[in-house]
């Protein structure tokens, strides 16, 4: 402990019990209480505080801000907590090249404000953008709603300075010959290295943007509407589907304007050019109500569009009217499976007697059940677990994933398995035995632990 | 050969210590280090069937030895594709493009060929068969291998399969040409790269007068491709030409028929040798210093006297620049004299094209990345005995 603070300063380190209680939780879980939380002012911070964590064989997790949805930042085995409180600054500005290199404690949605002067902004937009840092983001490979066109964190970092297990400073890029090691690092959460910095990839402000706002009878329906849109060769920067209890819940608490008496509504949303969105809107409206769509609406004005999104991205908070706790699936299936996999998340809940509401990616097949529970009522807490492992399996026969966005962390590593040969797993654990041969960095997450995987830990 | 047949020779190969030589379309044999006499080819192109098209999911599954054209015909049939862009599509293979990490002209307005990649299926040296990612586009369970086999060269593994998301194909394309006066080119740069509307692809090219469209002369020229709707075409169309004019370059020429073939002449124009009397280098780098690095690779060659073509992705900073010679004797010595000149320009810059003999004494990978002891380990991991295209990829990889 000494030796942090000679190396880092008293500020930086943390060990007082109600501090380091803050930084065993995540939005998922609780780990154990770490040993000591340091706040690394700089990359030879991050790298002497390795060093000192390697020599007293302390595991070591890095960690956002904390609202990641699977444990993936939780002390799975205490250790010393990294937080990137104070590297949280956007370092350098190339607007020419339309990139910018930022520190990982950044905020996501602050990336687009500092750079919105320059005509530019950071298409990754999780729900969680208001509070999540890009580090943490690059650890999950974070999406959002307009990953559909725009892709996720992986596909918009150019590079990245790392610290590696042994407190060396290693620089990557996807520019350089040899190896892709930006994008392997990329959703590694945090077990192959600890991201330092990055430089990301900005895109120019779309000349035009359109929210549109179609509802339908059901959930069914709407899936019909995701198929024919896509089918028609139409991507949308993003399309969303919010069921009716959704629905209800997001009116409840932010007035958006999204009609209540509509079993389901897509939000679809189209950047780009102005001469291309008239077609659009016109071409999707003709395809939705084909589809069975019984409402369309155009949203009129920044105000409208802006209501509309914030409905949808604070939804999962709003759930809390309803229950005291919710318990948040990930998971993706091809997209004209979704009215199955739709269907299987209404069979795992009913048959346990558990309310739920759908609020997800619907053009990427990427679901989001949002599970309704008392997590006083241990039966009730069972039942939730149960079936969200139904919906992991339900997805993963439809030939889907178990994780599309929020990771494997600390919650799923028993699941990936389900996905996954010995020989695949084994393939994933030779990259880790190169960068934490001992496993210390964020251990105990993505990889099962246990027979049959015992490499792979 | 079969997959059940690639993976018995694979483990067999692996066992006896024998070294492995992969192939695809063997269209960017001379990009990089030459590999070093194996004991076995490999070749994958018997690996040619595109496996599924689910074009209502906008998703699908090839083999890696189906040749790109192929490829491409059979998504155009439901009006989509992946944007992979390498020279010689005809011969090349999706699985060589890919793993080759040939980095697409049109990746600033789609991204990378890597980027496409969803899931894959690929051999180990000791003809293991494993697979990453999936059929779903977007996914994080586990780490992202796929991205780690793409463009290893097949020094991890060979890739037998990949999954790729593909895209609505643009309604129009057009190709406009124009020649450039040195007086205008900084400005006629500039004014693309800001275009409201991107092009899909733009270079700035000198010489490679045989290979490329448009009058050379001294002058250079610029082809722009334009790839979108019907009016967002013709709107980019009038956007440049008037935005060129401004910058003081006479008349655009409109190409609408074979504008796609025009562009992949430009392609075919990264790796088009002389034979023994030319080495391409290839420069990555940032857009916005593009330009001079191609002129500083020009004089450096010219300096010692040897011929070059220049051809410049403005919209990426990728610089070509082949150096030749008319005797290829004389070719040799100059370029030996001329590398270290280039080096201190681009340390990694790389040899794309070129079979003069004296590539094998030039650092065809030039200087070996940061992460190389990192990369190091990793064959070492997933290729102990070297099986697999030893010494074929940057740092000896």
């Amino acid at each position: 402990m000494q030796r942090l603070i000679d190396a880092l300063g008293a500020d930086a380190v943390k060990t007082e019990p109600e501090d380091l209680s803050v930084y065993s939780f995540d939005a998922y879980s609780q780990g154990r209480l770490p040993k000591a939380v340091v706040l690394p002012a700089g990359t030879l911070d991050v790298a002497a505080a390795v060093k000192i964590a390697k020599d007293c064989a302390e595991p070591i997790v890095a960690r956002g801000a904390g609202t990641g949805l699977c444990g993936g930042a939780i002390p799975a085995q205490g250790g010393v907590v990294f937080s990137f409180a104070r590297m949280n600054r956007l370092l350098e500005l190339d607007a020419r090249n339309r990139r910018a290199r930022v520190q990982p404690g950044l905020i996501n949605l602050e990336l687009s404000r500092q750079t919105a002067h320059a005509g530019l902004f950071y298409a990754p937009d999780p729900s969680s953008q208001k509070t999540s840092t890009i580090g943490g983001n690059i650890g999950t490979n974070a999406g959002g709603p307009h990953c559909l066109s725009y892709g996720t964190t992986v596909n918009h970092v150019l590079g990245l300075e790392i610290v590696d297990e042994n407190g060396d400073v290693l620089q990557t890029s996807v520019e350089d010959t040899g190896y892709d090691l930006t994008g392997v690092l990329v959703g590694s959460e945090g077990t192959l290295g600890i991201v330092c910095s990055a430089w990301v990839r900005l895109l120019k402000q779309p000349e035009s943007v359109r929210v549109w706002l179609a509802g339908f009878p059901d959930v069914e329906t709407a899936s019909e509407g995701v198929s024919a849109i896509i089918g028609a060769g139409i991507v949308p920067t993003a399309l969303e589907m919010m069921d009716h209890l959704a629905l209800e819940l997001i009116e409840a608490a932010f007035h958006s304007g999204y009609p209540t008496d509509a079993g389901a509504v897509l939000l679809v949303e189209s950047a780009g050019f102005e001469d291309d969105l008239q077609t659009y809107e016109a071409e999707i409206e003709r395809i939705v109500r084909g589809a069975g769509a019984t409402s369309w609406r155009s949203a009129r004005s920044q105000a409208e569009r802006d209501a509309l999104w914030a409905g949808r991205k604070g939804a999962f908070g709003a759930a809390g009217r309803v229950a005291p706790n919710y318990y948040l699936q990930d998971v993706v299936v091809p997209r004209t499976k979704l009215p199955r996999a739709l269907s299987a998340v209404e069979t795992a809940c009913d048959s346990r007697g558990i309310k739920v509401a759908n609020v997800f990616h619907a053009g990427d097949g990427n679901l989001h059940p949002l599970l309704m529970y008392d997590r006083s009522n241990q039966r009730e807490a069972a039942a939730v677990i149960d079936a969200g492992n139904e919906i992991l399996q339900a997805a993963v026969d439809l030939g889907g994933t178990i994780s599309g966005e929020h990771g494997i962390g600390y919650e799923k590593r028993g699941s990936l398995t389900r996905i996954f040969s010995t020989g695949d797993l084994a393939a994933m654990a030779g990259v880790r035995e190169v960068f934490d041969p001992r496993r210390m960095l964020n251990p105990e997450k993505i990889f099962p632990a246990g027979a049959g995987c015992g490499e792979v830990r | 050969m079969t997959l059940d047949e690639l993976c018995k020779t694979v483990a067999s190969c692996n066992s006896e210590g024998k070294t492995i030589e992969i192939q695809g379309g063997n269209t960017l044999r001379a990009f990089g280090a030459a590999p070093p006499k194996a004991d076995v080819v490999i070749s994958t192109t018997g690996l040619s069937a595109l496996l599924t098209h689910e074009f209502h999911d906008l998703t699908c599954s090839t083999q890696s030895g189906l040749r790109l054209t192929s490829f491409a015909d059979r998504l155009a049939k439901h009006a989509q594709f992946v944007p992979i862009d390498v020279p010689q599509r005809k011969k090349a293979t999706v699985g060589g493009a890919l793993a080759s990490g040939w980095l697409s002209p049109r990746r600033h307005l789609y991204g990378r060929a890597r980027d496409f990649v969803i899931g894959s299926q690929v051999l180990l040296a000791d003809g293991t068969l494993v697979r990453a990612g999936g059929m779903v586009v977007k996914n994080v369970s586990g780490y992202d291998m796929s991205k780690l086999y793409v463009g290893s060269f097949g020094t991890l593994g060979i890739i037998t399969q990949l999954n790729f998301k593909t895209l609505p194909q643009p309604q129009r394309r057009r190709t406009l040409i124009a020649k450039l006066p040195e007086r205008t080119r900084t400005r006629a740069v500039a004014q693309i790269a800001a275009s409201p509307v991107p092009p899909a692809a733009a270079f700035c090219v000198e010489g490679f007068r045989k290979s490329i469209d448009g009058e050379d002369g001294v002058d250079g020229r610029i082809v722009l491709l334009l790839e979108g709707s019907e009016s967002l075409v013709d709107r980019a169309t009038r956007d440049l030409r008037s935005a060129l004019g401004r910058a003081g370059v006479p008349e655009t020429a409109i190409i609408d028929t074979g504008a796609w073939e025009s562009f992949e002449r430009v392609l075919d124009a990264t790796i088009a040798s002389l034979g023994e009397r030319s080495i391409t280098y290839r420069a990555l780098g940032l857009p916005g210093n593009a330009l001079d690095t191609g002129t500083a690779l020009r004089d450096a060659a010219n300096e010692h006297e040897l011929f070059t073509d220049v051809l410049i992705d403005i919209m990426n900073g990728d610089v070509f620049v082949r150096m030749s010679e008319r005797d290829s004797r004389a070719f040799s010595e100059k370029i030996e004299a001329c590398d270290d000149a280039i080096r201190k320009i681009a340390p990694r810059s790389v040899i794309a094209a070129g079979d003069a003999p004296i590539r094998e004494s030039l650092n065809a990978w030039g200087e070996d990345p940061p992460g190389i002891a990192k990369m190091r380990a990793l064959k070492t991991q997933f290729d102990p005995k070297g099986t697999l295209n030893r010494g074929r990829f940057a740092g000896g990889l």
